[in-house]
């Protein structure tokens, strides 16, 4: 008992706190200072309790800001916390060692140099980036460094750690969003029909409002409605309760985003109760920003969740039974009330504004805040007392009070964010002062007060009938509809006008963006009088809290200002995320498959530098990145003149097997493929409807009915796709296999590349007699299964050896083993990229592009003529009848001390663009700079000069010569 | 358990696409199907509990095959399979081979974890083009050894670890013994087969084999909160003999 | 996300599918003219309403068609192609075909 009590500060209050636990006492530092809290308080409840009221500065004119709402519903608490910016200070909990700090201010915290913005707020008028930087460009490069100064929120640190956060599916037959009465009654209810409910409340604690809220003088009627609920709520095996937890969008097929700590949850439900609550908004008169000045249940929320007395004397604004209901909390914890200021003309006579009266509190009624006072902006002080005249308008101040805290309890707007994404309409009523929905997409259901339902038992009965029906929804089988009160919603929740604006300003709309009453009126006298248009130009409703307290008002002064009705008019269009979510969050535990060939490994012990293809990686060349040059011009070397091992895994490898194989290649490639000898290969080329060259290849006959077709690394999968798809129409009887991760292959090619291979594959005879160029085989290699092709693509006496992936190691280490006496030397991409450039090779998607057809690519010969169709043969056919707009040619530079041009470089003919470099190289084996370029038709003869842009604009002639570059005769593959 | 004498996976001539990973984590091998299986990785006895509550093993090295096209269940069911109806479904044949019909005409063929490779040899063994005319249509084989990689993933925090990193909902009761997914799964393609060992949730995953690597990371990674870490092919073997 | 019902594999997340464009037969080439068979290559309809499409279920390879309402992005319904492609498709050889 004699223990020493920590109040956790001066403004603790003894046995209140529900989230709080008193007996975990946290320190952590705000702005340098040491703060100390307990566990479950958030940054602005410690704040709070300690007397520190300022949380963070305003945006635009660095106005200190305190706790609006202290359910991280708006942008007035906005801290840095250690690297991470705009952590929400009332939502965040505080942790040991936390280190927090204010935004937005220049100088110090307390005294921020900033403010003078204010003063010259005159010159920041609505629609300033518009009017100043609207055809007049110049004026940004005065401005620039000044807005990027003041503007933007928090510090970016480029080198924050990166936190781990993951993502994980959940699945629910009935997902409720929001934990309160509503929420808690519909899982209750949809639970009876047996399937699986999940139930996610924002809070650390189920229970909404009756966690903060009064319903009656004795506060019994919130305390027993929350007991039954929650005993109801854990008697149901079946409901999985999220707390903590933030839904922040609604999507199609009821794809429900819910992000709790750092795992992002991605929630498919077959149906979704919708019990978010609503938002309470806050008065416009002047001052209204300051420190002190809160929605009445934040002040409640501030006492009940975490202890904390908002103030010692108060004065309520109010226009429902809500504002008595403060009014006895804060006399429960022995503040005082200076007044209740009530907007209506009669208020009602209920029990609790009773109570009110009967404490002695002065009530004015038909009054509002007129003004509100200030030490140095710092805090509210007082307030000035009107009786309302008119509409929004008051008359002479008739009491002063003063006061360090003023609730603002004058109406509420429905959290209608994610019925809103999901695509309902919301209309104004003007008999409840608010939007109320109108119509729901099929599987929604609304409860409770987002539907415009406030009493207690009324909105307990809502919340059933929304579970009833929503576990309907999800095909359970249900018992008999709960019966529900005919008319739900409540007319004395919300007041028309809460909005007085003063002749000195100052009546802040949106806090988020410093947008003053007057800013609006501006807006709309510049024209803006439509409400997206309004929000564009002034930028009401964009700041972090999206319009949730200025949305509204925002509607009203349109429709007030125009002489619309408001019935007409609705909120502006509200996108997800419904708070700020972080990238950390989206991103998630990045997922980035990549695919590694069989001698992935090889290659790095030897040194190799890899390079991305698609997914794959595939080395690019052997050595270290200094030497790079160096290695690819040996690697070339080794290739025309010793021998060279190439990994070529990533090649895609289709299976094409059936009576119709043949039938179908036809089909599928420009070339023909009936008479194909069994054991031989031939080139593929394939073009889509519009004629245009997608892909290319070899298919290998190892049977009548078995095609073993290659294709380009990065095109298989298309490939496959488009074969499947054009077969699903055609109903060949083929099958066709994407094998192509299952087999891993290499090119062992140059001079000596047979006497190497024979050494480890003895059941194939080698010979050029017997296996001649463009022959495949079946048989062994180093004892393991493959398949043989003698294929040409770098242009040497060559064979791929395709062998199943789990051998694909065990084939790498026999080759190079088997060639180790004869200096095998692995070579990467960039050397074969090389050797194909001089013996002319195209690479499909390099040399080719979207446009590329056969006559342009130059590729006539591997056209059928008589076979009845293929796919693009008709395209291609009505292409032969038009004009030629470019050509692929080869072209070397004469000069020596040209520059190598690089891919897509242009060429330029009588100042015109006419095409482009696709691939050049300066070539280690021609001693000469070769490429292939796109030219002008007429340009496109040997010998043609062309003219190529290079690097820094300089032009350089090229002479076109015809292909291949090396070994025109082709002896050297065929050997 | 008796000590295994030290097999490497280097000196095999088929290996599995992440043998580096698995001997890295000290795996003690054996040789089936002429490749090296981790059989364990020093505790069996804590293999076996990490198998009841979260555990992968690599079965990459043991038998599999498939067929596919125009008249293969007839030929299977020839060949004395027991196919049912069901696409989608994995059924079990004589000996514990597991027959995943992932299409009507398409059967993915696994074999039992006692891997004789009986069943899958014979029926490699069997398949040919034939010499009648017209060819009578039996399907065409697959290279499902060395297509996907194989792993099994196994225990009680299974479902959870899947929904991390696969949207098909895959909780005991919605999705049922025999059930077969082919989804995506970490960003990638791959089959998921329940096949319970015991009373313990035990799954098949196969996946594309070039992506073998990074896929056992992402699921390590994903399975780390529940405890889960690499189990032996022994411990599966318990699994399925011992009532949890 | 939305969920797109796969004939063969049940209702997934749309991620795991993609589009394959309008079913469009295509037209005998031999007797089209070259502006129609250059209509038929690039004109879409981009129908306000139920549209027929290809659709691919990415980890299977398999095609289907949906019908699907471009006005309300509502997905009608899912089969397999075999519904609507039904028969063999030959094509004539050249020399059986007038000359276009």
């Amino acid at each position: 008992m004699n223990a020493p009590v920590s109040y956790g500060g001066m403004n603790r209050l003894p046995n209140r706190g529900q989230f709080i636990d008193r007996s975990k006492p946290v320190t952590f530092s705000f702005e340098g200072a040491f703060v100390e809290g307990y566990e479950g308080d958030t940054i602005a409840s410690a704040l709070a309790a300690n007397g520190q009221w300022i949380v963070s500065r305003s945006f635009k004119y660095h106005r200190p800001r305190g706790v609006l709402t202290m359910v991280g519903q708006d942008a007035n608490t906005l801290v840095q916390v250690a690297e991470e910016p705009n952590c929400l200070a009332d939502k965040r909990k505080i942790a040991p060692g936390l280190v927090v700090e204010g935004q937005n201010y220049f100088g110090s915290f307390e005294s921020d140099s900033g403010r003078f913005v204010e003063w010259v707020s005159k010159f920041l008028p609505v629609g300033f980036y518009y009017k100043t930087f609207h055809e007049k460009r110049a004026s940004w490069k005065f401005w620039e460094p000044i807005v990027r100064k003041m503007a933007g929120l928090g510090k970016i640190d480029p080198h924050a750690h990166h936190g781990y956060y993951d993502k994980q599916y959940l699945f629910a037959d009935v997902a409720v969003i929001g934990g309160g009465p509503a929420g808690m009654a519909a899982a209750i209810e949809a639970a009876k029909a047996g399937g699986e409910v999940i139930l996610i409340d924002e809070n650390p604690k189920l229970g909404g409002c009756l966690n903060y809220a009064r319903f009656d003088e004795s506060g019994e009627a919130a305390c027993k409605a929350e007991g039954d609920l929650l005993n109801a709520v854990q008697a149901a095996s079946n409901i999985r309760v999220m707390t903590d937890a933030v839904v922040s969008g609604l999507f199609a097929d009821n794809w429900i985003p819910v992000i709790r700590g750092n795992r992002f949850y991605k929630l498919r439900a077959k149906a979704v109760v919708v019990a978010t609550g609503s938002i309470e908004q806050p008065a416009v008169f002047r001052n209204n920003d300051l420190p002190g000045i809160m929605l009445g249940s934040a002040a409640q929320r501030l006492i009940h969740f975490y202890g904390v007395r908002p103030g010692k004397k108060a004065v309520i604004l109010t226009a429902n039974d809500d504002g008595y209901a403060q009014a006895i909390d804060l006399l429960k914890i022995g503040a005082e009330v200076a007044a209740v200021v009530d907007l209506r003309e009669v208020p009602p006579v209920t029990p609790l504004s009773f109570a009110v009266r009967k404490a002695s509190i002065p009530v004015l009624a038909g009054h509002a805040i007129q003004e509100a006072y200030h030490h140095n902006k710092e805090h509210v002080v007082g307030v000035a007392v009107a009786p309302i005249v008119a509409e929004g308008q008051l008359g002479d101040p008739t009491a002063s009070y003063d006061c360090d805290l003023v609730c603002m309890s004058v109406g509420y707007s429905p959290a209608a964010h994610l019925l809103l994404q999901a695509g309902a309409k919301f209309a104004y009523s003007t008999e409840t002062a608010m939007f109320h929905p109108a119509q729901i997409p099929a599987g929604l259901y609304a409860a409770g007060s987002v539907g415009g339902v406030f009493d207690l038992d009324r909105v307990r009965a809502d919340g059933a009938r929304a579970g009833w029906a929503a576990a309907k929804q999800a095909g359970l089988s249900v018992g008999a509809e709960p019966v529900t009160p005919g008319d739900t919603q409540d007319r004395n929740q919300t007041h028309p006008w809460p909005i007085f604006p003063h002749a000195k300003g100052g009546e802040f709309v949106d806090f988020d963006e410093d947008l003053k009453y007057a800013d609006l009126i501006n807006g709309i006298a510049d024209g803006f009088d439509n409400v997206e248009l309004l929000k564009r130009y002034s930028t009401v409703g964009m700041g972090p809290s999206q319009g949730k307290h200025s949305a509204v008002a925002a509607v009203r002064i349109v429709a007030r200002e125009t002489g619309r009705d408001l019935a007409t008019l609705t909120v502006t269009t509200q996108r997800p995320p419904y708070t700020p979510e972080k990238f950390g969050h989206l991103a998630g535990r990045i997922f980035d498959p990549e695919r590694r060939t069989a001698m992935h490994h090889r290659h790095l012990e030897l040194g190799a530098q890899m390079m991305p293809a698609g997914i794959w990686w595939r080395p690019a060349y052997y050595g270290p990145k200094a030497e790079r040059e160096k290695a690819i011009r040996e690697e070339v070397l080794a290739v025309r003149n010793n021998v060279g091992l190439i990994d070529v895994s990533t090649l895609g490898g289709l299976d094409v097997r059936g009576p119709d194989a043949a039938e179908f290649l036809n089909r599928m490639y420009t070339f023909t493929y009936a008479k194909l000898a069994i054991g031989k290969s031939r080139y593929v080329l394939m073009t889509d409807q519009a004629g245009v060259i997608t892909d290319d290849g070899v298919a290998c006959r190892f049977s009548e009915e078995h095609f073993y077709v290659t294709a380009t690394t990065s095109g298989v999968d298309a490939v496959y796709r488009s074969m499947l798809q054009w077969n699903a129409q055609w109903r060949l009887d083929v099958d066709v296999a994407n094998v192509t991760a299952a087999y891993a292959g290499v090119n062992i090619a140059g001079p000596k590349s047979r006497a190497v291979l024979q050494k480890v594959c003895t059941d194939i005879d080698l010979s050029s007699e017997a296996f001649p160029y463009l022959g495949v085989r079946m048989g062994t290699v180093a004892g393991i299964p493959a398949r043989l092709l003698r294929v040409g693509f770098v242009g040497e006496l060559g064979y791929e050896i395709h062998v199943p992936y789990g051998f694909g190691e065990a084939l790498w280490d026999a080759l190079m083993e088997a060639g180790a006496g004869d200096n095998i030397r692995p070579f990467g991409v960039e050397a074969q990229r090389v050797l194909r450039l001089e013996k002319g090779h195209i690479i499909v998607s390099q040399d080719t592009d979207g446009l590329t057809n056969v006559w342009e690519a130059d590729m006539p010969w591997a056209l059928a003529k008589t076979k009845p169709f293929f796919v693009g043969g008709r395209s291609t056919q009505i292409m032969a009848k038009m004009p030629l707009i470019r050509k692929l040619v080869g072209f070397t530079l004469d000069d020596p001390s040209l520059p190598c041009p690089e891919e897509c470089h242009l060429v330029i003919r009588q100042g015109e663009i006419v095409g482009r470099v696709t691939s050049a190289v300066r070539s280690p084996n021609l001693g000469k700079v070769v490429g292939l370029a796109y030219v002008h038709p007429d340009d496109a003869e040997p010998d043609a000069k062309i003219a190529i842009k290079v690097d820094g604009g300089r032009m350089i002639e090229a002479r076109v010569v015809a292909l291949p570059f090396y070994d025109s005769a082709a002896k050297r593959q065929e050997m | 358990m008796g000590a295994l004498p030290k097999v490497f996976a280097q000196n095999q001539l088929r290996r599995s696409p992440i043998y580096r990973l698995t001997q890295a984590a000290g795996a003690f091998c054996e040789v089936i199907n002429s490749g090296a299986v981790p059989m364990h990785y020093g505790n069996s006895d804590s293999e076996l509990d990490r198998a009841r509550r979260m555990a992968i093993a690599d079965l990459s090295g043991l038998p599999r095959t498939g067929f596919k096209g125009t008249g293969t269940v007839d030929w299977l069911a020839g060949q004395g399979l027991t196919i049912g109806p069901d696409s989608n479904m994995a059924y079990r044949q004589d000996g514990g081979a597991l027959a995943a019909r992932l299409a009507p005409t398409e059967i993915f063929l696994i074999d039992g974890l006692e891997a004789t490779g009986a069943l899958i040899d014979r029926l490699n063994g069997a398949w040919n083009w034939g010499t009648e005319k017209p060819r009578k249509l039996i399907g065409y084989p697959m290279p499902r050894q060395d297509s996907h990689a194989w792993f099994m993933i196994t225990g009680d925090a299974a479902p959870d670890m899947f929904a991390k990193i696969c949207g098909v909902d895959l909780r005991p009761h919605k999705f049922a013994p025999g059930r077969i997914a082919q989804t995506s799964l970490a960003k990638m393609s791959g089959i998921v087969i329940r096949d319970d060992r015991g009373a313990i949730p035990a799954f098949h995953l196969l996946a594309d084999v070039a992506s073998a690597e990074y896929l056992w990371g992402a699921v390590l990674d994903a399975m780390s909160e529940f405890g889960g870490a690499p189990v032996g092919l022994q411990a599966l073997r318990r699994l399925g003999e011992v009532p949890s | 996300m939305k969920v797109m019902n796969c004939p063969l594999n049940g209702p997934r997340n749309i991620s795991e599918f993609v589009w394959g464009g309008e079913v469009k037969p295509m037209p005998d080439e031999t007797k089209l003219s070259d502006r129609e068979w250059a209509e038929y290559v690039f004109l879409e309809n981009n129908t306000a309403g139920v549209v027929r499409e290809w659709w691919c279920h990415v980890p299977t390879s398999f095609w289907f068609i949906a019908e699907r309402n471009t006005v309300t992005d509502e997905i009608v319904k899912t089969y397999p192609a075999s519904e609507v492609f039904k028969a063999r498709v030959d094509f004539a050889p050249k020399s059986e075909r007038a000359k276009p």
